[in-house]
Parts: structure tokens; sequence; C-alpha cells
């Protein structure tokens, strides 16, 4: 064999080892929603039912609070999740930054400050989302799957910590008043035009409203805004507890997508790690 | 399979280097990143779980005995995000491999979190970009 011929079949046999890692990993993965591809999405023709009201129905991709996740794969296969070094080629998009900085957090009464800072330093103890609790809301961010009818919404989550369903009514049906506070609380909804509003109240003290010490008192109420534009829906959340918040607080508004990608049964959520953190040091959680 | 080696000068300026952003999250809390290690064996095990992935690895030991480490790494979200399953990461029956990786701090033996994992045909899987 030549030493062309020699390079020429190493080089085919890279090929193909490549392309059998990526026929490998190409399978329903999620793909991220660029500007470009929201503003073609939002250009399309809202969906309504047969009833004229806005039709909220689909799956729904966001980036789930894990935006820094920016997989890149070399032509060998190799993948890399988080950090990974630009692309070689010119005009690539930058490193998200990792941890991601947050910008957005509630502002509480002077009285709660202290709270605050003791709950973030200690956050691998206190906070329960780590222990594979449910995350509340509005920190669950926006659902993964919304189904919905005549008489209400239901709510899918693909989350990290299992699967959540939240029921909304949007029939005009009143709150009800023998249920007992929970993680997700009890939600009521109504449609206005393009927006799905739900009302949420009947939460438990369990949760925190977003990284870092966000505690919340029973007295939570989160109000969120669905805006279905197009094939999109333009998530935000308003927060009130007016016992420990100074003002009320919004989160960093989303953008949900429609895609085909079907969510699945999250893996169970087995904590293994709390046991062995030496120094109860911060653990950032993003969603 | 050979035994674990300890690792390079280079991958411990690299986990120095992105010391800073790991100090944020509990990897340096639960691991010491300034301790890499390199060890090879046969991946015997994904436990496929939130919030961390575990990687369980059959390292035959010079005396011939066998260690099996658990090995942390991302939540099964940010697999799908990069088309990771169970079975990509675990590469192929018996195959080799090779796994950067930072003990456990606590001193939990067979414990640590992986900053690399090198296939037998040269390709890997950085969750952290290391």
């Amino acid at each position: 064999m030549t030493y062309r011929a020699l390079i020429g079949s190493v080089i085919v046999a890279m090929s193909l080892a490549a392309a059998s890692v990526a026929a490998q990993v190409s399978a329903r993965v999620p793909q991220r929603g660029t500007p470009e591809q929201l503003k073609q999405l939002s250009s399309k023709p809202t969906p309504k039912l047969a009833d004229g009201r806005t039709d909220f129905n689909g799956t729904w991709d966001h980036l789930g609070g894990i935006e820094f996740v920016r997989p890149q794969t070399k032509a060998d296969g190799s993948i890399c999740l988080i950090g990974c070094a630009p692309p070689s080629r010119a005009g690539g998009p930058p490193p998200a930054p990792f941890p991601p900085v947050q910008t957005d957090f509630p502002k509480y009464k002077p009285e709660f400050v202290a709270k605050v800072k003791d709950l973030t330093e200690h956050q691998v103890k206190y906070d329960t989302v780590l222990q594979c609790q449910p995350p509340g809301v509005p920190r669950i961010g926006p659902p993964s799957k919304i189904v919905q009818n005549a008489r209400e919404v239901v709510f899918l989550y693909d989350d990290v910590n299992g699967s959540f369903f939240r029921i909304i009514p949007t029939d005009g049906r009143p709150r009800r008043k023998d249920v007992p506070a929970s993680y997700l609380g009890d939600a009521l909804g109504r449609i206005e035009g393009d927006t799905l509003v739900v009302e949420t109240t009947n939460f438990n003290d369990e949760t925190w409203l977003t990284d870092n010490g966000a505690f919340h008192t029973k007295e939570l109420k989160v109000t969120e805004r669905f805006r279905r534009r197009g094939d999109t829906i333009e998530y935000s959340a308003l927060v009130q507890d007016s016992s420990v918040l100074a003002e009320p607080w919004s989160p960093k508004a989303q953008v949900m997508w429609i895609t085909d990608v079907e969510i699945e049964e999250p893996a169970r959520c087995e904590d293994r790690d709390l046991e062995h953190i030496v120094d109860g040091s911060h653990h950032d959680n993003p969603r | 399979m050979r035994c674990r080696v300890t690792g390079f000068v280079a991958v411990a300026a690299v986990l120095l280097a992105v010391s800073t952003a790991l100090a944020h999250h509990s990897v340096s809390g639960q691991f010491d990143v300034n301790k890499p290690m390199t060890l090879k064996g046969v991946i015997s095990k994904i436990d496929w779980i939130n919030p961390h992935v575990y990687v369980h690895l059959d390292v035959k030991e010079k005396d011939g005995s066998m260690t099996t480490w658990a090995l942390s790494t991302l939540p099964t979200a940010m697999m799908r995000r990069a088309g990771l399953t169970k079975e990509t990461l675990a590469g192929k029956p018996g195959e080799e491999v090779t796994i950067d990786a930072v003990p456990a701090r606590d001193g939990s033996k067979n414990l640590g979190w992986i900053n690399r994992i090198t296939y037998a045909d040269g390709h890997s899987f950085a969750p952290t970009g290391q």
C-alpha cells in the first residue's frame, strides 16, 4: 500500500468512526432556539381552538436555566458540554458564562436580608431542591408540555427533580378551599386573548423563589403570563409576598418554542452528593 | 487495563485555571480539584440518575485485584442537550476507557468527579470542557 493510499484509508476509517458516533448522539436532541429561529417561529399565525380561544397545546422547549450548556461536537465525535473552547471558525458563539451570572433577585425587606445571606451561605443545608424536593413556583420555570381542554389547562414538567404536574381550571370555577398548602400551590387560570394568565396561591413555605436563599412565606402569590405568538410563548411571572419582600419581583422572562421532541419520564432523583460536601459550601442551582 | 496513575502538571494547571468557576459549584466543595488523577478501566455500570449521573469504573490494580470507582458527572438533562444517552456514555461492552477525574475531599475512597472520559477509539466526553 502506498503512503497516500494508507493515509486515505486512515481518513476514511476516521470519518466512518466519527459518523458512527455522530449517528449515536443525533437522535432526540433538543435544538437551541436562536433569536433568528424564535423570530421566525413567532411570526407564524397563532393557532386557535374550535371555540375561538387561543391554543396553548403542545410540547414546548426552553433553556430551563441551563443556557450555559452549549454542547460542541468535534469531527471525531468528541463532546464538550460546559465551558467549551470556542469553535475555531470565525463568528462562532462565545462560550456561555459558567456558573451563570444571576442578575434577577427579589428585594427583601431590611429585616430579612440577613436571613437571605445566611440561607445562601448554607444553601447545601437548607435548599430543599438539592434534596430532590419539588422546586416550587416560579423556580420550576415554564412547563415542558401543555394540555388544554374546555375546562382546564394541564402543565407537565420534565424536571431534574422528577415529573410534576399542575392542573389549572379555566372555566371560572372558584378556588378550592379544602386542599393543603403544597410545593406547587393551587392554581386558577383565565385566557385573555392570546394570553393565559395563571394565578397560584396556597403554597407551603419549603421552597425558594430562586437560587441563593430566596425564601418565601405561605402568603406567596405568583401570577404567570403565557402569551402565545405564533409557535412561541412569552413566559413571565410576577411574585408577590408582602410579608417578606420589599416589592413584587419578576424573574427573567423566557421564551418557549414548540418542539417535536416529546418529553420523557425524567431519570429518578437520588442525591448522593450532599453528605460528601465537606465545607457546606454554596451550590449554584440554576434553573 | 492498567492501574490508576497520577495526573500530569499540565492537567493540574488547567484545573487551577478553571477552579474559580468551579468554586461556585459543589464540585470544589465535594471534590479536590487540585488532585487530578487518571484512571484506566472498564465502565461496569451507569447510574442514569439526577441530579448527577454516576459512572462506575472497574480498575484493575497492580496486585490483580479490582477496584470499582463511583464517578459523578452532570445531570441527565444536560447530557440530553448533547444527545448523550446512558448507552453512548457507557461505550462498548468491555471497552477500556481513560477517565481524568478528581477525588472526593472527605476521604471517601474510590469516589470522584469526571473531567473527561476518553474512549478506545479516541473520542472523548468532557462535561466541563477540561
